[in-house]
């Protein structure tokens, strides 16, 4: 994690980002009942945005002033070392689709595929054991859940309706 | 007297109620365990099953859950660095560090003394002081609670450690969340951009499970390369010095605990923070620097979070107000057995009241025995190779995301404040003030309101209030003082004394 004064490529992307995001929010908190009185429901949120922005301030003035050591590499080459790597990268997409299509193919085949897959992209080469352990947790899980906390996971509109009564 | 004995130990000699406190224990320290599962969500869920079990049983059932998972959170805390809950907070900052040296059974086992040792004073607390201290929980008004709020947020920039700016940021982030969604006084649209899904508001759970689970997840992957860390848990069971050399600060600590969970609306994670404040304020040689290891920032938090539970039972059953979320669901529970809590409880079912002490009593010492044992098995999922490990985790908190509301958007929301958290992180921001500012931020904003409007909107009388009346000058000093502790000049004045 970040630890010294020296900037990461991005951060000061991030801080002008922070910065423009909470006077977005100063001016909509503005809106939500200007200044019609000093208890109306606008005041809080103003104050929280104002806070934010005044230390959104302070922190980009720090980053800003922080130097960037690109150690011999590109920005871009450097931002995918320490910040998004490949596998980092695949493995934020394969969550993004598994979130996204989790109702699509039910949990169980959402979460099996998932879990191959992202086994594979992280480097788990035992194959056996990667189909073994991902079946015995999803289990688990399914049991756990369905039973015990009566969480009624998605069986999928696609996949559901050719999947067995106890596996819904 | 001997027939509040009698009740005392009615859980004890009962051997269904006895299993049933042990079942809870039992259950509350794995769920408390497993990073996205609340102590709040299982007993809102469990209680659902209670509704046709004699009040007693439920009580029992309910104690061990709430007693057990407060302290599991620690578990996950000292292991994954994912505390199971916000009242597990603190205890990462110095249990990770200490499971990374080989010293995780030494830890969990501290750990665990220290929790029962805090459960028993809240406990005794609840028993002895209950009148005394609910008088004083009623004294605070709405001013008190802003203060109290603010000071709980302001509190984190002394453990953000790196920048005071960020950690503030932070803190004012998650308040700002939680104001998004309807207003809970005049029921207007606030920070919803016409969204019916914002109106609903954002859950802190699901913002829990994605700062806590899903960054955490993505972070690690830069350590892929890095073996699994073998964690030492052989040595579980604390020597008598080790313990013995922090009792002080236990009881400092818990003492803090039992009065921050009487107080309504603060519970366990505020207690968690102040004691971790307080020790690093007091204690000048802790056993390694803060924040890498030190015992004293295991022993702080945990003996405060399991005194907070005896404590939020205080204002519960007396005055019939919530000290935490965790009490504000049991709160409906009672009401849903029949009881009326509330100041004639005690009067009208004192057997109740020691009935609950007594079951309070036996799940502390349930969690003495389950802490101590089965952490291997615990442990062992650790050890897993992170390839492996990563995507299950994932799986788990998308589960306990979804199980929130049994809503897909909830998923969303996890992630988006994963990727949100993750570089937060990676920029030098701490997610834990975002999580504390989302559960704290509803009672600031309300107890502004209510105490601007009881000035008739006077700006003058607000401001002078807080300095004439004693409570909120005591709370206000307090808040300043954690302000200018942050300062250059304190800390140049501080190392030269």
């Amino acid at each position: 994690m970040h630890t010294s004064h020296a900037r990461l490529p991005g951060e000061l992307t991030f801080m002008i980002l922070s910065v423009a995001i909470s006077t977005f929010m100063l001016w909509a908190s503005y809106n939500i009942s200007q200044f019609e009185s000093i208890s109306s429901p606008g005041v809080f949120p103003m104050v929280c945005a104002a806070t934010l922005l005044v230390t959104g301030l302070m922190s980009l003035k720090k980053t800003a002033t922080a130097k960037l050591n690109l150690e011999g590499e590109t920005f871009w080459q450097q931002f995918a070392r320490k910040l998004a790597p490949a596998q980092l990268v695949l493995f934020t997409v394969l969550i993004v689709v598994y979130a996204l299509t989790l109702e699509l193919v039910g949990f169980l085949v959402g979460s099996y595929v998932f879990l191959l897959l992202s086994m594979q992209v992280l480097g788990s080469k035992r194959i056996g054991l990667n189909v073994l352990v991902s079946a015995v947790v999803l289990a688990a899980i399914f049991v756990v859940f369905q039973t015990a906390f009566s969480v009624v996971l998605p069986a999928g509109s696609l996949v559901g309706p050719y999947l067995p009564e106890m596996l819904k | 007297m001997m027939e509040a004995l009698g009740y005392f130990f009615m859980s004890w000699l009962d051997i269904k109620m006895l299993l049933l406190t042990a079942a809870g224990t039992f259950a509350g320290i794995y769920i408390g365990a497993i990073p996205g599962l609340s102590v709040t969500m299982a007993v809102s869920i469990l209680i659902s099953f209670t509704f046709k079990w004699h009040v007693n049983e439920a009580l029992a059932l309910i104690s061990g859950i709430y007693l057990g998972g407060v302290y599991g959170g620690s578990r996950s805390a000292i292991l994954l660095n994912i505390p199971g809950a916000p009242a597990a907070i603190a205890t990462g900052l110095d249990g990770y560090p200490l499971a990374k040296r080989g010293e995780a059974g030494q830890a969990i086992g501290l750990t665990t003394v220290v929790s029962v040792y805090g459960g028993f004073i809240g406990i005794l607390a609840l028993a002895v002081a209950a009148p005394a201290v609910s008088d004083l929980a009623l004294k605070f008004g709405p001013r008190e609670y802003l203060l109290l709020a603010l000071w709980g947020i302001l509190l984190v920039g002394s453990l953000s450690g790196e920048s005071l700016s960020k950690g503030i940021f932070s803190g004012a982030l998650g308040a700002l969340l939680a104001c998004v969604g309807l207003d809970p006084m005049t029921g207007e649209n606030r920070l919803t951009f016409g969204s019916m899904q914002l109106s609903a508001g954002i859950s802190y759970i699901a913002a829990m499970i994605g700062f806590f689970g899903v960054a955490e997840v993505i972070a690690q992957i830069h350590e892929l390369h890095l073996k699994a860390v073998k964690q030492n848990v052989s040595k579980i069971i604390p020597s008598w010095g080790l313990v013995r050399k922090h009792l002080g600060l236990a009881t400092r600590t818990s003492s803090i605990g039992v009065v921050v969970g009487a107080l309504p609306g603060a519970g366990g994670d505020i207690a968690a923070l102040m004691a971790y404040d307080h020790a690093k304020r007091t204690v000048k040689n802790p056993s390694r620097p803060f924040g890498e290891g030190a015992y004293e920032g295991l022993v702080a938090p945990e003996s405060a979070n399991n005194a907070a539970v005896g404590g939020a039972y205080v204002p519960m059953l007396t005055l019939g107000i919530p000290g935490d979320a965790v009490t504000a669901v049991i709160i409906g529970a009672l009401y849903i057995h029949g009881l009326k809590p509330g100041p004639m409880l005690m009067i009208e079912t004192p057997h109740l009241f020691w009935f609950v002490v007594g079951s309070l009593c036996l799940a502390n010492l349930f969690l003495l025995v389950f802490g101590l044992t089965g952490i291997k098995i615990f442990a062992k999922i650790v050890e897993t190779p992170k390839p492996v490990l990563l995507p299950l985790i994932l799986v788990l908190s998308a589960v306990g995301a979804y199980a929130i509301n049994n809503n897909p958007v909830d998923v969303y929301w996890m992630l988006g404040f994963g990727v949100l958290g993750y570089f937060l992180k990676m920029y030098g921001f701490q997610v834990g003030p975002v999580i504390l500012g989302m559960i704290l931020g509803p009672l600031m904003d309300r107890s502004y309101r209510q105490a601007m409007m009881s000035t008739g909107n006077d700006v003058g009388v607000f401001v002078t209030e807080f300095f004439t009346t004693p409570l909120s000058a005591i709370i206000l000093a307090a808040l300043v003082f954690t302000l200018f502790s942050q300062t250059e000049t304190w800390k140049r004045w501080r190392s030269k004394g």
